[in-house]
Order: structure tokens, then C-alpha cells, then sequence
């Protein structure tokens, strides 16, 4: 971190002709604008791309002569009068660089043509706001905020707003922590402490504890894991055409409690990235990892596994820079950015760091976490779980130990017919030959020893299973799984033996189930699937010692009945069996210790089936020696493989100037990168997404884009003051940023705008007046429910089914449907409604969600007359309006007296806004309600009070003032 | 970045806000593609169109004021409707040779399947001599009002992914519907309705969810609205029972009397859109009640079309479909689901659930090209039919087993679609199969192609509507495959 003081004055635009020019702030907008089009990334127009200083700058640039402008090619081409020459050319600009572009470029050259990064991947700077303006002993800065805000608002010939009323602060900080409006009774609580405050310091401290109060509510965790969802496109469905369902939801769970414990933002990334590489993961570790188990799995019949598998991989590269580094590299996939310095190869190191996981678009979703539907049980079924993992591997280890110092010898296959198609036998192997190998393929081998070569009895047999192509680049094919295996003895007698077989080892485990499956015909088997990545070995240990004579052989019956979705088959195309008469089998077998192994191992599993819950897909790494190959796609079309490459971040991060290099090998490695003191970009995009949340416009507006294409930040020098504060003084903990920037003078501004205001500051972007913004689509729901009393304020647990419009379900192929909740699990908070990717909850779209097909880093908000519809005629709002109207009449009906109308209308005004009404609004209300009363035969309906009053209080959730914060 | 782009990159970011695009684009009212174009290159294409009367959004006079997309959900067979193939019916019931397996994938074809002829007899129809099956009696009365593409090809051969190519230019999930790019880059024409309708029938929504509808990386505002059959039209239409017009009224009357004190106490801006559209969504109340009630039909009408009002069905949809664009309404889209007949059951079968589909769409779609062209509303409609792919001249066999019933595989190498109206050449054929239609070779039409053309028509410059997405002006019509118009369909003025 730098410590820079720059001097400000008042009308101090950044680039004043006395100041040295900035690269970033001045320099690269006109190249990005003007040039890189032609001279970038994916073209490089004459061999020159302005992305890159060394393109650029000598001594292998030539276009630039640093400290002479006059003698730079550059400044030549922009100001000739050569029309064929100049640039940028007149078909894309007629009238070229203006006096002022020409003027800063020939500045910056003079000036010794510093380049530096991309603002957003340059070092935070702690940036001083000394103030020379006559007017800088303003009282209404309360901190370092507020300084950069008043400096930034002055510099516009703005000022800031006062104070808000205290209800209007409590109306915006109580949704912005905790996504609910106060009850009234928080709020004429709050409202008298206030007024009680003896002085400033006291009413500070009224204030600095209602953050603290709000910040301890447990419903911080669901407004802030609200916003998450969005990033990690949460939702309860695979997606794609069935779309059929998905336990998510102890993913959603997790996000509530990490919130909740104010979990570090480095800690909060790494669990999710990569919570399955730590040390000793926790069942939470493990549940973080669901984070990228959001990617959609294709469950439609004839999808290719691989296919799908490598889209959900580019989704989760796409999704991870787009959540923790604001970049498009996205656009990598099919060749170099255009804009910013990311080379097409770097994509790929990155997807190999994300593409060795044992998840391949399984209908099955495999792998997944059992979790019981008592969460207090989790970290036990955790554990039975984690035994049960370590106990096959650690079981299968005993016999892969014994592999390497086998002797193995071919056995030569002299017969091999199938069911299905035709085999044909070459040397040793045995192929696949044309025709069909559906599922449920068997195939009959006889085979005999090479040349009489066991010295003792045969103890085990080796099945090596091969991709059909010997070019690795055409792997991986479909997958070839053993499912059943049956052996016979053919003694040169004629006579037949079945043998046992005792048990089965393999390579690694990739698959759902046991390498024993395939003697006892479940669903598992040996080999590869669904893709077969490369050749792929099994060991079948036999039960007693065989003695084969050279003219004996063994008839192999090996069925094939696993397919992928669609019933696809996954045969075996081209394998060898192999025999030795290593002893150590046998002995293995017969050992007390493996024994003891078999026992745990089969009370584990048990222990696993038994667990009654919801089956979370997780992360989990294949093992390394057969872990996936990445290779670059050529265009980033999957099915043209280029070179092999291997895991890392882009060269720009990874040497950074004056940095030492920075080595990054796996997904846990790049995790704790990305929130390391290396990567400062990260702590710039949190905060800004905290801002934004807090502010509706970002200090990047582009939230989803931090590089040449995305804006510049408004407020540069509070974007990394707030980053060094989220990284180093709160040491990444969100809620004590939070507390520092709702306590601000710049949050607690109230909302009114003067026209003057308006003109100058539409949008608030200088933040001359409080935020005033709709509230979100789950905040909308929320709110009608709280203030109604209807909520249930229940935290996590399966997703809910509130009420919707019949017939909005249709989806194809699918029996699922929609069961709206009885009970009052319907009033629960929006966050919990079941998320169907390819049909959501219509009033959650209306009101701008996302599909969550994808991550999505920002809601643009929207005002429409359908969401007008929404909140007018969705039974949901509808009956909320009903019970606002009883509970106002509860509270002020007292026995035999008239209904005193303008008291319970004031009160229902005020739990819904948190505001009196003003006399007129008063007045408009009781005359509405008079009017449905007395007029009913002009409005044609009959209406009793209750009626009446649901109407007023319908119409409050209507107000403009209830819908925004 | 070009100065145009750049342009549009910082205009859009300056526009996105709820105040401009909410105030002018509630249902997709004015062009947000305009207005984040102002003061760029492209005004002058702006004011040119708008010189000739029509709206400020389009690059140039378009031909086609608004579209009708009927897509047939699962891809109907063009060897059984107009693809006719007698070469095929010669090889009936043989294998299939390697040579047209090598190197191919298929949804459930295993090893070596048998050739199907085509199923059902075809004739030769109208001045323009086009081939047709029996299946579709009525339709052959109109082919002359029609343009055939029948060397449509596609890179995808599932449903979901080739429904999301065909109608938002990518196979994967994120990007805007053809829909929305129409709304974003031309607007609305009726304050009272939503301006990109979708009915979908046959019970099911399209494979790809409302992804085919939907905005993708546009903002949320453009995606089209499903409207429904039974019950309320648009989500919400109807005030609640406890609640009469008169009574909703008053109670928006005071609504705005204090939503426009709070805009006098905050001076928001915003508040006054909110205004406008609780009014508009009022309007639309009656607006939207009105143009879906098909009683307002006469008897002659809903016998032309095979309407019952009340029903879910493709009849009733193109009647709506017509009712909207009375209405000018921009983009009304109709899904009819059931056309996948792989033949693994009755439904699914050619001689059963096809020939059923066929019914349902006969009649009303000639119903409505004849009724468009009465009413003059045909030459500024332009009419789309298809499916996402077409159907191997293999029959299937999933499994590797002969089936029960007669189907065909997804082919995604060639498949036939129909325009009409809108400034496409009528009674004209355009593209050919191989001789027995299983992959386009002449004049082959990429989904691309298709959206580059429709959006030509419309008025618009496939490569200049563009928003910025990902790092990239983002288009409808891809930014990196290459694509044209195909101007051999378009009719000269």
C-alpha cells in the first residue's frame, strides 16, 4: 500500500495543464476509444497493440519516443494532414483525435510517456484529501468518507444534504442490513431515543447502536446471502430442458451463517473455490464448494456428458472473474481480449485449474453431499461420509500397492463375440469393429497365456480398457464401463470351471459406487465414465489360486449395462487382459487387516445409505493420476483441442512490476491469490458491491466490469480507501465496513433533491443527497409480509412454494409441480421461494431478478406497469393488504365505539413508510376510505370496513414511498 | 472500441437507469438503442428513418413492421410436410450407407438404421407449383402467399440448445431473444399493451424454458411477456374479487394524489414513472382484457380458424396473434409443443402425433395469412414458421432396436422454414436439400442468416444493433460467426 497526498483544490480536475498527465485517467481512455480496436488484442493492426508498453514502448516498440513527441510515429499519424496515413482513419473517425487528445498525448510523450496498468490492477493507494478550498472547514464530514465525497462534491459546485429524519435513516439502514422494514415498535423506540439524546455524542451513539443491534439480527445473513445468490445463480433446479430439481438449498444455508458470523471475505472465497483442498475441509468447507455445483447439468437425452461438462468448467472460470475480479475474461475463450492484456492461451491455464473435478454432467449430479434434514446433524453425517470416502480409497490402496512389482503377462484373446456389434482381435487386444453396442452389451472373450509363462498358480487378472483413438487429442471418447464380469476355467479337457472372483481394485475411484459392483451386478463397474480420458486399469483378484496348463483357457463374459442420459451406451472399444501370479494377492486377500478393511468399509457405507436427507453436489478433485488434460480449444470451440497447458493466472497478475512472480498451481492456490495482499483488484470489486448495495450506483458502475471496457471509477480515491479499509484495518470482515459506512455523513444524507440537484446530479452519481432507490424484488415481498404480520421469520431450510398463478409450471418431460404450501411456510421471506431456472417466480422476474442462468453481477432496477400489477392483484399482496387492514383495526377499535379511522390509517401509514403522513396525506387516505364506504352503490360494490380498509392499506403498499428505501 | 461503440458504451451506462428507460420504455415503449446511440454516428440513420415515417429506431425504411413467430416446439419433420424427397422413397427400408454415419452424432440413432421414405403423399400447389404433403390441406390454398427456405441449417442437434440458437443466436444460456433485440432496438407501438407477447400451446413451454423469450444480457425490460389462454391474459390483470374497477379507481386516484406530494417533498423524478405506470397498467387492464377476448370474434371468424374461446390451443393463439398485431403490438410469438416424433411412443409417432399437429396448425394458420392479407395487415407483418431443426431421412432406432412406432432423429443439417408477408418474396423457394434431404448444399441458411434477414426487413442493421456485454458490443446475429442477409428472399419495392 502507497501513501500519496494529493492536493485538491476546488475546481481540481484531475488533469489540470500544471499537472503531469496520468496514464490511466487520461491516456488510456483515447487509446481504448480510438485505437485498440485495430491495434489490441485480438487484432494487432502493423504489429502494434496499445495494450501492451512493450508493443508500444522501446526498446521493442517504435511507435512512441518517450520524452519526444516530435519524433514519435505516433504523434506523426494523428496530426497529418495525409489523409491516407492518418489515424485513426477517416472511414472510422473523419475527423481524427481532437486538439485536446492530440494536445494530452504530445503532454504525456513530453512528459516521458510513463505507462502504468489498468487503474484496477495497480496497487491500492491511500489517497489524502487535503482540502486548500476556502470552504473546507464544512462541519458535515464525520470521516474519510465523507472527505472524499465533499471534495469530490465541491470540485462539481455541489453540496451536501443535512441529516435525514431519523425514520427515513432507519427506514433505509433497516433494509439495507437486514432487507425488512423496522417494526413500529423499533421504530418509535429508535425515534424517542433519539429525541432523548442530550447532545451530539449521545445521539451518535443511539445511532452506532442501532447498526450494532441491526448488524447482530440474523436476518443480516439472509438480505447480504440475497445478493450472493445472484453471483453464484443460485437456484433449487438443473436447469436446461427438464429442468428438474436440486438440492441447493444447504448451499443457500451456508451463505445465511457465513454472513452471519461476519465470515472474512478471504476465508468466505477460499471455502467456496476451493473448500474441498483444504487441510482437513469441515462439512461446511464442503458446502461452500456447492458454490460452483450452481452450473447447470444437461439431463436431455443424446446430450454429450463432455460437452455440458465443459460448458459448466467455462462457467465457473467466467463466473470466478466476473464475482471476485470484475473482468470479461469470458471473451478469452475464444481468443486474446481485445481491450485489456489477457492472452487466448492464459484462458485455458485458468480452466485447468478448475477442470479436474469429478463432476461430468451426470443426471445423478455426482458428487454429492449427504445432508440430513436435522442441520444439527450435519457434521455427523459429515463424518460417516468422509469415513466412508477414505475407506474405499484407503482400501483400494492396498491393492494398487501391490501393482508395480507384479509381473503381468498378456493373455491372448482367441475368440471374442458380442451381442452387439462385431469385435475383432489385434495381437493382444480386442477392438471394437462396427454395428451397434447397445446397453446391456455382452461380450464373450476366450483367451489363453502368451507362452506357459506363470511360474506359480495365476492369482489375479489385469483388464486394461483403451480410448479406440491412439490420439490423445481425440480424447476423451465415450466412456467404456465394465458393469459384471463372470469368468469360466476352459480346461484343454473341455471341462468348465466357474472361478470366483474375490474382489476388484482400480486405478482410481472416479465413479459413483464400488469397484465390487461389478461382481455383483449394481449399478457401478470399473472404467471410465462417462468419458473415457485415457486408458484405464482394474484388478480382479480370484478367490483360489489357478493352475492353467498352456492349453487351458479362460472365457470372460463381460457385460456392459451403463449408459449416459438418453440411454446412451458406454461400451467397452478396445481393452487386453492380462494375468500374473503374484502371491501378494492372494496373501492380501486373505489378511486379517484387509479383512478388518472390508468390514469398515461395508458398516460405513451402511452407516451413509442410512442417512435420510438431501444430496448437495460438491466439489470434489479427481485423483492426480488420472486427473483431466486441459488443452487450449481452438476459437474456443470444444471440439478443436489445441496444445496441452497447464494451471495459472494470467502474466499481467502473475509479474506484476516491482512484484515478486506469483506461482499458482491449483484451485486452492488461486483462491487464496485472489484475496491476497497480490491481488488488490478483489478488494476494490467487494467494495464497490457493497456500495452499490448500500447506494444503487456503484463507485465503478459497472460492477461486472472493471477493465478498459468497464467505466472509471467517480470517487477513485474512496474506492481504495474503502478497499484498504475492507482488507486491512477490518481485516475482510463486511459488517464492520458496513458500520462505517452507513454511521457516514454521506449515507445518512436525507434523499430530497432540489431541481438544481437534479440538473446537475441526476443520477446521484456525486452523492449530493441520500440514495433513494426502489427496493429489490425480495425486499418488495418482504416488506408486504412484515408489515402485515404475516411473516414467518423462520431461517433456512428447504425452499419454500408460496403462492402462483396456475398453468406458469409447464415444463417439458417433467412430472414436477408446483404445491403451494398450506401452512405458513408461504409467508416465509422471498429468499427461500423455490428457484426453477426455466420458469421463476413471476413476481421476482417482474421485479428484475435475474434467471440465474448465469452469474449475474448486477440488477439494473426497473419501473413497470406489470410490477404495478403485481403489487396491486398478486393474491400474495392482496392478502398481505387484508392483514395490514385487520391489524390497524385491531390495534384502534376499542368496544362500542366507531372506528377511529384517521388514527389507524396514520398507523398503517407509518408501518409501512416509517413516516406520519403529512395532513394531506391523511386527508387523501380517511376521504378514500370514506368515499369506498359511503359510495358504494356509485362504485358498485357492497364493502364493510375490513374491505374498505384493505383497500387503504393495499394502496399504502402501492405508495412510492413503500416502494423505494 | 470504436468511437461508436465507445459512444454506445457510455451512453447506454449514462440511460440504464430507471428514470430514462423506465419513463419511455415500460413495455419496451421507444427504442433504449436509440437513445444510447444519441449524438453517435448512427443519428443519421435515425432521422432518415424517421423522415420516412417510421420509428426513430430502425437504421432504414423497414418492410416489416412487426413479426409473427410461430414456432413448431420439437422440430416438425420437413421431409413429411415440404421437403419432398421421391429419391428417398426409393431407398425405403434400407440400411443406411456408412458414408452418411461417418463422423456424425446423433440423439438416439445407434449403429447402422434403416432409410425412411417420406410418409405421406405430396402435390405440387398454387401458380408457384410448391411442393406439399396431404398433411397440411389447407395450407396448400396459401403457398403461393409464402417463402420457402429450405436450406435452413443449424449447429445444434438438442432441443434446448438449438431452440436458444435459433431464436438468440446462441446455443447457451445469457443472451437476448430475437424478441428483445426487437424491442431494444425499435420499441413499442401500443401504450396499452406489452410489446413482445408470447403464447405458448400444446401444454408445454418450448425445451429451453423462457430463456427463447427471454431479455439474456439485456435489461430485464425487453423480454417478452407470456400471456395466457385461460384466466388472466397478462399475470395480475384482474383486480381482485373483493376489489371493483370503480372502487381500484379511487384508489389509484389517491395513490397519485400522494405519490405526486411525495415527488413535490423528494423531487425524484422517478416517482412521476411511477405515476405513468400505475395509470398504464389500468389502461392495460381493460386494454389487454379486451384484445384477448376472442367473443368480440364473429362466428364466420372462429369457423375459419377452428377457435373455441376458453381453450388453450394453437387455433386460438393465431387468432390472438392477429388481434395483437391489429393492435400493433411489435412482437407476438406462438410455441406449439409436440413436434419432436422420434416415434418412441404413439404421441411421438409420424403417423399418429404428427399427423394430430398437423391438424391443430392447418387450418388456423392459413386462417391467419388469409385474414392478415384481408385486413391489410399482411404486407407490413412478417410471418415466421419452424422449428429448431429438421429430422434424419433415417428412421430411428433407439437403442440400436427396430421401434414400435415411425419416427426420425433430430437433423440438424437441414430443415425447412416459411416467411410471409413483411417484404419476403411470396411464392418463392429459395435453397436445396441433397436428394434425399439430409443436409442443405444449395444456398445454405444459418440461424445467423435468418436473424440478420428478419432484422433487415424490420429496418435494422444486423451489425449495428449491438449492446454492450461481456467486453463486447454484443449482437443478435453473433459477433463472431459471419453472417448476411439474405436478400434473394427480399422482395423488390
Amino acid at each position: 500500500m502507497l501513501l500519496i497526498v494529493a492536493s485538491i483544490c476546488c475546481c481540481g480536475a484531475a488533469d489540470e495543464p500544471t499537472q503531469a498527465i496520468d496514464f490511466n485517467q487520461t491516456i488510456r481512455p483515447i487509446l481504448t476509444q480510438h485505437c485498440s480496436a485495430c491495434h489490441g488484442g485480438v487484432k494487432q493492426a502493423g504489429g502494434v497493440s496499445f495494450i501492451y508498453a512493450d508493443q508500444v514502448l522501446p526498446p521493442d516498440g517504435w511507435v512512441i519516443e518517450p520524452g519526444d513527441a516530435d519524433a514519435s510515429v505516433l504523434m506523426e499519424r494523428v496530426t497529418t494532414d495525409d489523409l491516407e496515413m492518418r489515424m485513426p482513419p477517416v472511414e472510422e473517425s473523419p475527423d481524427g483525435l481532437s486538439d485536446e487528445e492530440i494536445e494530452r498525448l504530445r503532454q504525456w510523450i513530453d512528459e516521458g510517456a510513463k505507462w502504468s496498468d489498468h487503474w484496477s490492477i495497480g496497487d491500492l493507494v491511500d489517497v489524502a484529501v487535503v482540502d486548500h478550498s476556502p470552504a473546507s472547514t464544512s462541519h458535515w464530514a464525520r470521516g474519510r468518507i465523507d472527505e472524499f465525497v465533499e471534495s469530490r462534491l465541491r470540485s462539481e459546485g455541489l453540496s451536501a444534504n443535512a441529516d435525514a429524519p431519523p425514520g427515513e435513516w432507519l427506514r433505509r439502514v433497516s433494509f439495507d442490513l437486514v432487507g425488512l422494514p423496522p417494526s413500529t415498535d423499533q421504530h418509535s423506540a429508535f425515534e424517542s431515543a433519539c429525541v432523548k439524546a442530550v447532545d451530539r455524542q449521545a445521539l451518535e451513539k443511539v445511532y452506532s447502536e442501532k447498526v450494532d443491534e441491526l448488524l447482530a439480527n440474523p436476518h443480516f445473513g439472509e438480505r447480504w446471502a440475497a445478493v450472493w445468490m445472484d453471483l453464484a445463480r443460485y437456484a433449487d433446479s438443473k436447469g436446461f430442458e427438464k429442468d428438474p430439481h436440486r438440492d441447493m438449498w444447504p448451499y443457500r444455508d451456508w451463505l445465511i451463517r457465513a454472513f452471519n458470523a461476519d465470515m472474512p471475505y478471504d476465508q468466505f472465497t477460499i471455502k467456496q473455490l476451493a473448500g474441498d483442498l483444504l487441510p482437513e475441509p469441515t462439512a461446511d468447507d464442503l458446502i461452500a464448494t456447492a458454490f460452483n455445483r450452481n452450473t447447470q447439468t444437461n439431463t436431455e437425452g443424446g446430450t454429450d456428458d463432455e460437452e455440458f461438462r465443459v460448458l459448466a468448467t467455462i462457467d465457473r472460470v467466467n463466473t470466478t472473474w466476473t464475482v471476485w475480479q470484475a473482468t470479461t475474461f469470458g471473451c478469452v475463450q475464444c481468443h486474446a481480449h481485445p481491450y485489456d492484456a489477457y492472452q487466448h492461451d492464459e484462458y485455458y491455464q485458468n480452466l485447468a485449474l478448475f477442470n479436474n473435478s469429478l463432476d461430468s454432467d451426470l443426471d445423478s449430479d455426482f458428487p454429492t453431499l449427504k445432508i440430513p434434514s436435522d442441520e444439527s446433524q450435519i457434521e455427523v453425517a459429515y463424518e460417516k461420509q468422509l469415513r466412508y470416502r477414505r475407506l474405499i480409497k484407503s482400501r483400494n490402496q492396498m491393492g494398487l500397492d501391490w501393482v508395480s512389482e507384479t509381473e503381468w503377462n498378456p493373455l491372448v484373446p482367441v475368440k471374442a463375440e458380442s451381442t452387439g456389434g462385431r469385435l475383432k482381435i489385434v495381437a493382444d487386444e480386442v477392438r471394437a469393429d462396427g454395428g451397434t453396442f447397445p446397453v446391456g452389451v455382452k461380450y464373450t472373450v476366450v483367451a489363453k497365456m502368451k507362452t506357459p509363462s506363470l511360474v506359480g498358480p495365476a492369482t489375479v487378472l489385469r483388464l486394461e480398457i483403451r480410448p479406440l483413438g491412439d490420439d490423445p487429442l481425440s480424447w476423451p471418447e465415450q466412456g467404456s464401463l465394465l458393469t459384471h464380469l463372470g469368468l469360466q476355467h476352459v480346461a484343454s479337457s473341455g471341462i468348465e470351471t466357474p472361478i470366483e472372483i474375490a474382489d476388484v481394485f482400480v486405478d482410481a475411484l472416479t465413479n459413483d459406487g464400488d469397484p465390487r459392483d461389478c461382481l455383483n451386478h449394481s449399478r457401478g463397474g470399473v472404467g471410465g465414465f462417462p468419458k473415457l480420458n485415457g486408458p484405464r486399469q482394474a484388478y480382479f483378484v480370484l478367490k483360489q489360486p489357478l493352475v492353467l496348463d498352456a492349453d487351458d483357457t479362460l472365457r470372460f463374459t463381460m457385460l456392459q449395462s451403463a449408459s449416459t442420459t438418453g440411454n446412451v451406451a458406454t461400451p467397452l472399444r478396445r481393452f487386453q487382459w492380462q494375468i500374473s501370479d503374484g502371491r501378494r494377492w492372494s496373501e492380501l486377500i486373505q489378511s486379517r487387516s484387509f479383512a478388518d478393511q472390508t468390514k469398515a468399509l461395508d458398516d460405513a457405507k451402511k452407516a451413509v445409505s442410512a442417512i435420510d436427507g438431501s444430496e448437495l453436489p460438491v466439489i470434489l478433485e479427481r485423483p492426480d493420476t488420472v486427473a483431466r488434460v486441459t488443452r487450449q480449444f481452438i476459437r474456443g470451440n470444444w471440439l478443436d483441442r489445441g496444445d496441452e497447458v497447464d494451471g495459472g493466472i494470467p502474466e499481467i497478475f502473475a509479474n506484476r512490476a516491482g512484484a515478486e512472480p506469483i506461482e499458482v498451481n491449483d484451485r486452492l492456490e488461486m483462491a487464496r491469490w485472489l484475496v491476497s495482499d497480490e491481488n488488490p483488484l478483489a478488494a476494490r470489486v467487494w467494495a464497490n458491491r457493497i456500495w452499490q448495495q448500500l447506494f444503487s450506483l456503484g463507485i465503478v458502475e459497472t460492477l461486472e466490469d472493471f477493465g478498459s471496457s468497464g467505466l472509471m471509477p467517480s470517487h477513485p480515491g474512496l474506492l481504495d480507501y474503502l478497499a484498504i479499509q475492507l482488507r486491512d484495518t477490518h481485516h475482510w470482515h463486511l459488517k464492520s465496513l458496513i458500520r462505517e459506512i452507513v454511521l457516514s455523513s454521506t449515507y445518512r444524507q436525507s434523499n430530497a433533491t432540489s431541481r438544481e440537484k437534479r440538473n446537475r446530479d441526476p443520477r446521484n452519481q456525486w452523492l449530493s443527497r441520500g440514495p433513494r432507490t426502489r427496493l429489490s424484488a425480495e425486499m418488495v415481498r418482504d416488506q408486504a409480509l412484515a408489515v402485515s404480520g404475516l411473516i414467518n421469520e423462520e431461517i433456512g431450510g428447504n425452499s419454500v412454494m408460496p403462492w402462483q398463478p396456475d398453468g406458469v409450471w409447464q415444463t417439458v418431460y417433467s412430472g414436477a409441480e408446483w404445491k403451494t404450501a398450506k401452512d405458513d411456510s408461504r409467508y416465509r421471506r422471498a429468499l427461500y421461494t423455490y428457484w426453477r431456472r426455466t420458469s421463476p417466480y413471476p413476481s421476482m422476474i417482474l421485479f428484475d431478478t435475474p434467471t440465474r442462468d448465469l452469474c449475474s453481477a448486477r440488477r439494473i432496477a426497473t419501473n413497470t406497469p406489470l410490477q404495478a400489477l403485481v403489487t396491486l392483484n398478486d393474491p400474495v399482496y392482496v392478502e398481505c393488504a387484508e392483514a395490514l387492514a385487520r391489524r390497524g383495526i385491531e390495534l384502534h377499535q376499542k368496544p362500542a365505539k366507531p372506528l377511529p379511522v384517521d388514527q389507524t390509517i396514520a398507523w398503517m401509514f407509518e408501518a409501512v413508510t416509517q413516516q406520519p403522513p403529512s395532513e394531506f396525506e391523511l386527508s387523501v387516505l380517511t376521504s378514500l376510505y370514506d368515499d369506498l364506504w359511503s359510495q358504494q352503490a356509485e362504485l358498485e360494490k357492497e364493502t364493510s370496513a375490513v374491505e374498505a380498509m384493505s383497500i387503504v392499506a393495499s394502496t399504502l403498499l402501492n405508495l412510492d414511498k413503500a416502494l423505494t428505501k | 472500441m470504436s468511437a461508436f461503440e465507445h459512444e454506445l458504451r457510455n451512453g447506454f451506462a449514462l440511460h440504464a437507469t430507471r428514470r430514462h428507460f423506465l419513463r419511455d420504455c415500460s413495455l419496451g415503449l421507444g427504442g433504449l438503442f436509440l437513445a444510447g446511440m444519441a449524438g453517435s454516428q448512427n443519428q443519421a440513420f435515425a432521422s432518415e428513418a424517421s423522415q420516412s415515417g417510421f420509428r426513430q429506431g430502425a437504421h432504414f425504411a423497414p418492410k416489416a413492421k412487426r413479426v409473427i413467430f410461430l414456432h413448431m416446439a420439437g422440430a416438425p419433420s420437413q421431409l413429411e410436410l415440404f421437403d419432398y424427397k421421391p429419391d428417398l422413397q426409393t431407398l425405403d427400408g434400407h440400411d443406411c450407407p456408412e458414408s452418411f454415419l461417418e463422423g456424425k452424432r446423433f440423439a438416439f440413432i445407434q449403429g447402422v438404421p434403416k432409410m425412411l421414405g417420406p410418409q405421406f403423399p405430396f402435390k405440387q400447389c398454387g401458380e408457384s407449383g410448391a411442393w406439399v404433403s396431404d398433411r397440411l390441406p389447407h395450407f396448400q390454398s396459401v403457398v403461393d402467399k409464402v417463402c420457402f427456405i429450405k436450406s435452413m441449417t443449424t449447429t445444434q442437434f438438442n432441443h434446448g440448445p438449438a431452440q436458444l440458437l435459433l431464436h438468440t443466436g446462441n446455443q447457451n444460456l445469457g443472451s437476448a431473444s430475437f424478441g428483445a433485440w426487437t424491442m431494444y432496438g425499435l420499441g413499442s407501438e401500443n401504450e396499452n399493451l406489452p410489446g413482445f407477447i408470447v403464447l405458448v400451446s400444446g401444454g408445454r413451454t418450448p425445451s429451453a424454458g423462457k430463456s427463447v423469450w427471454g431479455s439474456g444480457f439485456l435489461p430485464s425490460v425487453h423480454q417478452g411477456v407470456q400471456c395466457r389462454s385461460q384466466g388472466d391474459p397478462v399475470l395480475f390483470l384482474s383486480n381482485p374479487d373483493s376489489v371493483s374497477r370503480e372502487q381500484r379507481r379511487r384508489a389509484l386516484d389517491a395513490l397519485e394524489k400522494l405519490n405526486r406530494s411525495t415527488f413535490e417533498e423528494t423531487g425524484d423524478a422517478e416517482v412521476l414513472t411511477r405515476i405513468s405506470q400505475y395509470e398504464m397498467a389500468f389502461r392495460m387492464q381493460t386494454s389487454a382484457t379486451e384484445a384477448f377476448d376472442l367473443n368480440q370474434e364473429t362466428k364466420q371468424t372462429h369457423e375459419r380458424y377452428g377457435t373455441q374461446p376458453g381453450r388453450e390451443s394453437f387455433a386460438n393463439n393465431c387468432l390472438l396473434a392477429r388481434r395483437l398485431a391489429e393492435r400493433d403490438v411489435r412482437f407476438i410469438q406462438l410455441f406449439h409443443w409436440g413436434w419432436d416424433s422420434h416415434g418412441a411412443g404413439a404421441s411421438e409417432a409420424l403417423n399418429v402425433g404428427f399427423s394430430d399437429r398437423c391438424k391443430e396448425v392447418d387450418q388456423p394458420i392459413t386462417a391467419l395469412l388469409g385474414d392478415l392479407e384481408q385486413r391489410g395487415l399482411l404486407e407490413d407483418t412478417l410471418v415466421v414458421w419452424g422449428g429448431e431443426f429438421g429430422r434424419t431421412p433415417m428412421r430411428e432406432n433407439r437403442g440400436g432396436v427396430e421401434m414400435k412406432f415411425i419416427g426420425r432423429d433430430h437433423n440438424p443439417g437441414a430443415f425447412t422454414i416459411w416467411l410471409a408477408g413483411g417484404g419476403v418474396k411470396p411464392g418463392f423457394t429459395f435453397g436445396e436439400t441433397d436428394e434425399i434431404g439430409y443436409e442443405a448444399v444449395i444456398d445454405r441458411v444459418s440461424p445467423h442468416d435468418l436473424h440478420a434477414t428478419l432484422l433487415h426487413l424490420l429496418g435494422i442493421d444486423h451489425e449495428r444493433l449491438t449492446y454492450f456485454s461481456q467486453g463486447l458490443p454484443q449482437r443478435l446475429s453473433n459477433v463472431t460467426k459471419p453472417s448476411r442477409v439474405v436478400k434473394e428472399i427480399i422482395a423488390a419495392v
